[in-house]
């Protein structure tokens, strides 16, 4: 069960009995980094380029993702008299706030993207951990495939800091298309 | 990067094996990269591992003394099943009509065979399917899709075969 932090209008599109052309709905993942825009700059370019000039309607349709990690604060018990911190609220809510703006800024600019390559797009706004919670807005979703980026991380760099695009890929279980950054980027070679 | 001229199409590699999770993902890019755009922007190139005979007869166990003879067996085998694999392709891709293919087989160990092949093609992605091993599993088999999701330099779609039993 994903509870959306804001769920901006998702339409349905009732795909009742007219399937006459292959629906694609795509789902993919932004967050801050270059990486994801890359995939998505990608995948508008390469995949989702649609003939539609004689439809009404479009047959593709890209749900474009954010989550925003579950900032937590940890209460340290500290004294003799236990005294114990309490995570101001202040500080949550500024956190809160912030990540708002973050997810906003984020996904206004990836719209914008799709909106200029004349695809139809939908934002969505999560929160926990990103790699369970793309997991399961996708199978939610019903998507018929998902576009994640990926930093190009070697393998110990990838043992420590953890690969959101790896346990999508052996998690998730619908197709999965990984764009990797482009190789002018890659000046140190890592292994 | 944006090429508008018809010659200059983007090349897309899928990997095609014995299995059924291959034909499958050679199926399910065809139905939607394919069929759905009438001009496709993908050149298609269809490529077979074959895996070399000494390899496959090396899991038998080192001291195996009858290597020798059962050598050229092996190998005779394996080529036919490539030419099977190839085929079978070749004719999903036929019956959406999709002509414009290369296929090609390569010897060795898929996983080199697929990453040299991207660079050989300056591919633009490189499709493959998955047999969906869990962690144990992949351990120990080794996973084709995993090790190209990694080292290969260019995007990787894994296309995986929904399960059929529950």
């Amino acid at each position: 069960m994903i509870y959306p932090y804001k769920l901006k209008k998702i339409m349905e599109e009732g795909g009742g009995g007219e399937e006459r052309r292959m629906k694609m709905k795509a789902m993919v993942a932004i967050d801050e980094s270059e990486g994801s825009f890359y995939a998505l700059k990608w995948a508008l370019d390469n995949f989702f380029i649609d003939n539609n000039n004689n439809n009404e309607e479009g047959s593709i349709m890209v749900y474009l993702v954010n989550v925003q990690p579950k900032f937590q604060q940890h209460i340290y018990p500290v004294g003799v008299a236990g005294a114990a911190f309490y995570p101001a609220t202040a500080v949550m809510e500024s956190v809160r706030k912030a990540q708002e703006e973050s997810s906003a800024a984020i996904l206004s600019k990836a719209s914008k993207m799709c909106k200029d390559k004349l695809v139809k797009a939908e934002s969505i706004i999560l929160n926990g951990d990103p790699r369970e919670m793309i997991c399961q807005a996708a199978e939610q979703m019903n998507v018929n495939l998902l576009v994640i980026g990926s930093r190009g991380l070697g393998t110990i760099k990838r043992a420590f800091l953890g690969s959101v695009s790896d346990y999508c890929a052996h998690h998730v279980k619908i197709p999965i298309v990984i764009v990797k950054p482009p190789p002018e980027d890659q000046t140190k070679k890592q292994h | 990067m944006a090429t508008t001229s018809s010659d200059e199409k983007q090349v897309m590699i899928v990997a095609v094996d014995d299995s059924e999770h291959s034909s499958y993902a050679l199926q399910w890019t065809l139905d939607h990269f394919f069929t759905t755009l009438p001009n496709p922007i993908f050149k298609l190139v269809l490529l077979h591992a074959k895996p070399s005979a000494t390899s496959a007869v090396g899991l038998a166990g080192p001291a195996y003394v009858g290597a020798a003879e059962v050598l050229p067996i092996v190998d005779s085998d394996l080529r036919k099943i490539a030419a099977r694999v190839v085929d079978n392709a070749k004719q999903i891709c036929s019956k959406r009509s999709v002509t414009d293919v290369i296929t090609e087989v390569v010897e060795g160990d898929p996983r080199n065979v697929l990453c040299d092949a991207v660079e050989k093609y300056h591919a633009s992605i490189l499709v493959v399917g998955s047999h969906g091993y869990g962690a144990i599993k992949r351990a120990v088999l080794g996973s084709v899709s995993d090790y190209c999701a990694h080292h290969a330099h260019c995007t990787v779609m894994i296309v995986k075969r929904p399960k059929t039993k529950h």
